[in-house]
């Protein structure tokens, strides 16, 4: 077992956001990233102030007892769990696999989190590939900032970025808005 | 009468071009009309199966001899088109209580995919054929031969002299430009369209559009054809083609007003997966790259009003035998691997119509691009060590790979990665092609077609045609029009990995930065 | 041409993102090769449609394997272009390759005549004709060759003793430790029995990742498997087997199921890198550590390519953190350019140098007294390029544990 303060899932421009955030803040992170979409620069900045990366390695799961997230499993610490007050779900949507479609369903794999989807597949696309697109508005759904499984909020895992339902890089220029959705996850984080 | 050709062929699907070659060969002047572009319609959308013709033996033995007959004729004319990879032909528990011939060892090496729970494997000279060379081959062995090629012309009317076709009207669907042109006979090759081009002139075919809908997975699986050693069922013949897996088909009878929009439904989605992957269980983990669907021209006989007695068998009309129009021929029916023999009896046609006596070439006549098969022997005829995009081009142009243009290094950057495409053969098909829209330049040269589905190569294609058609206004509209097209064969398969991509291609194309270089 | 057909490797969850590209330390300076990319999931397939498709530039992908922590879709790239060089790279190794490659039967020669080897390998003339006729460049230093192996030493000096420890592991000592650096493992013995463990030698033969990495498979295969059985029979007696050399960890773990087809299922959870295993151990409360009192560095932490791919780094940094006198900065990421035997060859000198330069930069920026790292040919670039020392984790809590007073309490 290895503690943290806060731990954040997904290595992309709104876990780093948070993650830099909180640790030049004075907490202790970790940060698991499934692969590198962003600049080393922005890397560098985390790790110059302190910050623990774990790159190429993948959440394969979590331990949550109470309506609280207590700790997290990867792929390659085996047996070593990450413990944390807080986490940040930043994993994206589609592309980063934050969230996944099977031929039955859209779920979000690592903590079987609600997600807001339509049932009926014939809705998601719109036949012209300029036209807006109905499955980039799918993901993870939040209630006052924490992520909701059965029901049930987790109250101190907070989804941050494009996995949030109705946010997408892909739908229009969200920058701003995932940044924003990545501090404000910082700030309950930091208030835990 | 007026006369600027011998013959007008009406359709560019692989029994149009064949028929020009044909009538060329034979020295008529040829001019043929595609109302969008070569293969563009049943001809480019189907398995590619180099039939052996098993599959008919025992119910229609005809066309068993047809299929094997014309399938070593292909081998040899068409080697650039045409790839040797055998077929199988196996045996599931559930299909019967015995198979037949199976031989473990030889059977999981030239299939190594194949469901392990076979019973019987028996071998069959099945093959894979690419109906885009071949369609192109043919054309540009035609034009070779003094043919004119225009497409995205369509037929609107004929020009009828008394009871004697001698010409038709037309219009260019890109420019609205209208023409008309005069032959004392006209073909019609148009596939399951036969049916509205013979209304034009007052016939009445019966024709039963049967919808087939395939699906594409991303890389081979096997290198052998497997086929389902049962009655003909949808979904029992899986094709290695090209880089690529092809499993096919349905059959759905549908209304010809649905011809021009077919989209593969979900249902029909689901039951080609189920079907694949009792061919092969690995398939339930393969990436799908498309689903497509194509129409096959379906006959009913001529003594048969009913329409029960479906024949998949070649049809050729001489309308003034039939209804007393003079100079109007519809060739239909048949398979694309009897093109071939369908154009050969079209031109026999045309020719004693023209009182023309020539004998076919087109069974000993190599296609162009097809004197030498072997990629091996093509890439070491350029200088140097073969680039992987010298070696794609050998590999999808053949021996007429040497007529690209690879002095210029900036003209060998790969445009196309997934399918080592670059810019030097794209301006080589622009040339030398027929290329108008990027789904032409697709169907000469593979680019688009694999992994990305053009996510990552099109922006740069569509700038390199546009350059190349000598507009460089036009790279947005070849782009649009593109992703259009490759988005409604992703839709229909949009789950798992294809839908991430479906997600990139999106942010890609929006936004052009593939992903967010942004400082935190 | 050999034809394939299947791919066991999952490529097409490649989304041809590119973001392999943007790391590859090679492509940036090498525009002969294709990039990872190319090389890995575009290429095979093609290459499963027919052989003639393989590219030689795939022999410039020094498998540093940083594509594959870079990708977002797990796809395993370096191990594509690996398989696809063993299947389609027929031409025989060269005599220059064998010699690199044959770490375990080199050495013992060169061993026994370290003294005339090392002289003879830094003198001009002798590096020159290496050169021309062998092909390793002029300009590396080669590794110097011990006089006393390891395993000599131990014999001689430590095995008699370590069957009085409570609890027993396997070492794993690897090709350098034995032939070039005894001194790591003999800091490693004097870490363990002060931790109250002992140490015992297996019939150990190279990991194989130098044949791997130079085409000489049947060989990689049968030392492969050998080293399994040896395993195997270590963790039946209840012995664990520990490693120092990240690349030799990654081999064994990895690459023997990957790339040779050899099954470790069985013992890959009793194989561990040491820095985890300490970690692990001294976090518990398992063992306990003593430090000197008054030892003080500064150190910057280089992780070695290997080390990010088996996501492992994260230990080191944190076992070191445990040292009250040192002060660690972790280094930018970057690889050094070595690669194994890859930066020795002539052909790749000046490439090695090139990729390497961005570390050596930030090395001389931070000006530590020393680098931590634990892979051993990043050790010989680091201190040849930069001129500043770079230990192994163990030889540093070699020099900063007190090790009497570790044994006293990890005793009782």
């Amino acid at each position: 077992m290895m503690k943290f303060d806060v731990v954040v899932i997904g290595g992309g421009l709104a876990g780093m956001t948070a993650a830099t955030a909180l640790q030049q803040g004075g907490l202790k992170c970790a940060v698991v990233a499934e692969g590198l979409s962003l600049s080393g620069a922005s890397r560098e900045a985390y790790t110059a102030a302190g910050g623990t990366l774990l790159a190429g390695d993948r959440v394969t799961g979590g331990t949550i007892e109470n309506g609280r997230l207590v700790s997290i499993r990867t792929e390659k610490l085996g047996d070593v769990t990450l413990e944390a007050r807080a986490f940040i779900l930043a994993t994206g949507k589609f592309f980063s696999r934050g969230i996944v479609a099977d031929m039955q369903k859209v779920y979000e794999p690592i903590f079987g989190l609600d997600v807001q989807y339509d049932a009926d597949r014939s809705t998601w696309f719109s036949p012209s590939f300029a036209a807006p697109q109905r499955f980039l508005e799918f993901g993870v759904i939040a209630e006052d900032g924490c992520a909701v499984r059965n029901g049930v909020k987790i109250e101190n895992l907070f989804p941050a970025g494009e996995v949030l339902a109705g946010l997408s890089s892909a739908a229009s220029d969200a920058t701003a808005e995932i940044k924003k959705s990545a501090l404000a996850a910082a700030e309950a984080a930091r208030r835990i | 009468m007026p006369k600027d050709f011998d013959v007008i062929i009406i359709g560019g699907g692989a029994t149009g071009a064949g028929t020009a070659r044909d009538c060329a060969l034979r020295g008529l002047k040829v001019l043929l009309l595609e109302r969008e572009d070569l293969a563009s319609g049943a001809s480019g959308r189907n398995h590619g199966l180099l039939h052996s013709g098993a599959r008919y033996a025992v119910r229609d033995s005809e066309s068993a001899e047809e299929c094997i007959k014309e399938n070593k004729i292909l081998r040899s004319i068409a080697s650039n088109c045409v790839e040797d990879t055998g077929g199988l032909f196996i045996t599931l528990p559930e299909d019967a209580d015995t198979g037949y011939g199976l031989d473990y060892q030889k059977t999981f090496v030239e299939a190594p995919s194949v469901n392990p729970r076979l019973i019987g494997a028996v071998t069959v000279p099945d093959g894979s054929i690419d109906p885009f060379r071949l369609c192109s081959a043919n054309i540009t062995d035609a034009v070779l031969h003094g043919a004119t090629v225009l497409t995205y012309t369509m037929v609107t009317e004929f020009i009828l002299e008394g009871k004697t076709v001698t010409g038709v009207r037309t219009v260019n669907t890109r420019t609205g430009e209208t023409a008309e042109y005069h032959a004392p006979v006209t073909v019609n090759a148009a596939g399951i369209w036969a049916h509205g081009i013979a209304e034009l002139a007052g016939v009445v075919i019966n024709m039963y559009p049967a919808k087939g809908a395939l699906l594409v997975f991303g890389h081979r699986v096997n290198n052998v054809v497997i086929n389902r050693c049962r009655k003909s069922a949808d979904g029992d013949i899986l094709v290695p083609g090209d880089s690529v897996t092809v499993i096919g088909t349905t059959s759905t009878r549908i209304p010809f007003s649905e011809c021009d929009h077919m989209a593969v439904t979900r249902e029909e989605v689901e039951l080609l997966l189920r079907e694949g992957c009792a061919l092969c269980p690995s398939l339930a983990n393969t990436r799908i790259l498309r689903a497509y669907a194509g129409v096959r021209p379906l006959v009913a006989s001529d003594d048969d009003p009913t329409g029960r007695s479906i024949s998949r068998g070649i049809v050729v009309l001489d309308h003034k035998t039939r209804d007393g129009i003079d100079g109007f021929i519809t060739i239909t029916g048949g398979k694309l691997m009897t093109y071939r023999l369908m154009a050969e009896l079209a031109t026999d046609a045309v020719c004693r119509k023209l009182s023309v006596h020539a004998e076919c070439k087109t069974a000993e006549t190599p296609l162009p691009g097809s004197a030498d098969g072997r990629i091996s022997s093509i890439i070491k005829r350029f200088p140097g060590k073969p680039t992987a995009g010298q070696k794609g081009a050998a590999g999808r142009q053949g021996d007429l790979a040497g007529k690209i243009r690879f002095d210029n290094p900036a003209d060998c950057a790969l445009v196309c990665e997934c399918e080592n495409v670059t810019l030097a053969e794209i301006k080589y098909a622009v040339s030398e092609l027929g290329v108008r829209t990027l789904s032409d330049l697709r169907r000469r040269t593979r680019i688009g077609m694999g992994t990305c589905q053009g996510t990552f190569c099109i922006r740069k294609a569509a700038k390199a045609l546009a350059e190349a058609l000598g507009d460089p206004s036009l790279a947005d509209k070849l782009a649009a029009d593109y992703l259009d097209e490759r988005w409604k064969g992703l839709c229909p398969v949009g789950w798992g990995d294809t839908l991430r991509e479906m997600e990139f291609m999106q942010r890609v194309y929006k936004f052009e930065k593939p992903y967010s270089y942004d400082e935190v | 041409m050999q034809e394939r057909f299947i791919s066991a490797n999952n490529f097409e969850q490649c989304q041809k993102c590119s973001l392999c590209e943007t790391v590859c330390p090679v492509m940036a300076n090498n525009p002969a090769y294709a990039g990872p990319k190319r090389s890995g999931p575009d290429g095979e397939r093609y290459r499963l449609k027919n052989g003639i498709f393989f590219e030689d530039s795939l022999k410039y992908c020094l498998n540093c394997k940083r594509c594959e922590v870079a990708c977002p879709s797990g796809v395993r790239i370096a191990d594509l272009i690996q398989q696809a060089r063993i299947d389609f790279a027929r031409k025989a190794p060269k005599l220059r390759d064998l010699m690199l490659a044959s770490t375990d039967q080199v050495g013992p020669m060169a061993s026994a005549f370290a003294p005339v080897a090392n002289f003879a390998l830094g003198l001009p003339p002798v590096k020159g004709i290496l050169d021309f006729t062998l092909g390793i460049d002029r300009h590396r230093t080669l590794p110097k060759y011990s006089g006393e192996t390891f395993v000599h030493w131990f014999r001689k000096n430590a095995a008699s003793s370590q069957a009085a420890f409570k609890r027993q592991i396997s070492y794993f000592h690897g090709c350098y430790a034995n032939f070039n650096y005894p001194q790591l493992g003999r800091d490693f013995t004097a870490v363990m029995n002060a931790f109250g463990i002992g140490v015992n030698l297996i019939d150990e033969r190279c990991c194989g990742v130098a044949k791997i990495a130079n085409g000489m498979i049947p060989a990689a295969t049968r030392d492969a498997k050998h080293n399994i059985n040896v395993f195997r029979a270590s963790v039946a007696a209840g012995r664990d087997v520990i490693t120092v050399s990240t690349t030799c960890t990654m081999t064994l773990l990895e690459e023997y199921p990957e790339l040779l087809k050899v099954d470790n299922a069985d013992v890959k959870g009793h194989i561990s890198l040491v820095e985890p295993f300490l970690y692990k151990a001294i976090a518990s409360g398992e063992l306990k550590p003593v430090w000197k009192e008054g030892w003080k560095a500064r150190a910057a932490y280089h992780c070695p390519c290997h080390q990010e791919r088996l996501g492992l780094g994260i230990f080191t940094t944190e076992l070191l953190k445990m040292i009250p006198g040192l002060e660690l900065t972790e280094l930018p990421s970057n690889c050094c350019g070595i690669a194994g035997t890859y930066g020795f060859k002539k052909e790749n000198y000046k490439v090695s140098q090139q990729i390497g330069k961005p570390l050596f930069d930030s090395i001389k920026a931070a000006a530590p007294d020393f680098v931590v790292c634990e892979c051993e040919t990043c050790k010989w670039q680091i201190e040849m390029s930069t001129g500043v020392t770079v230990k192994n984790p163990v030889s540093i809590l070699a020099e900063a544990l007190d090790l009497e007073k570790t044994l006293e309490l990890n005793r009782s």
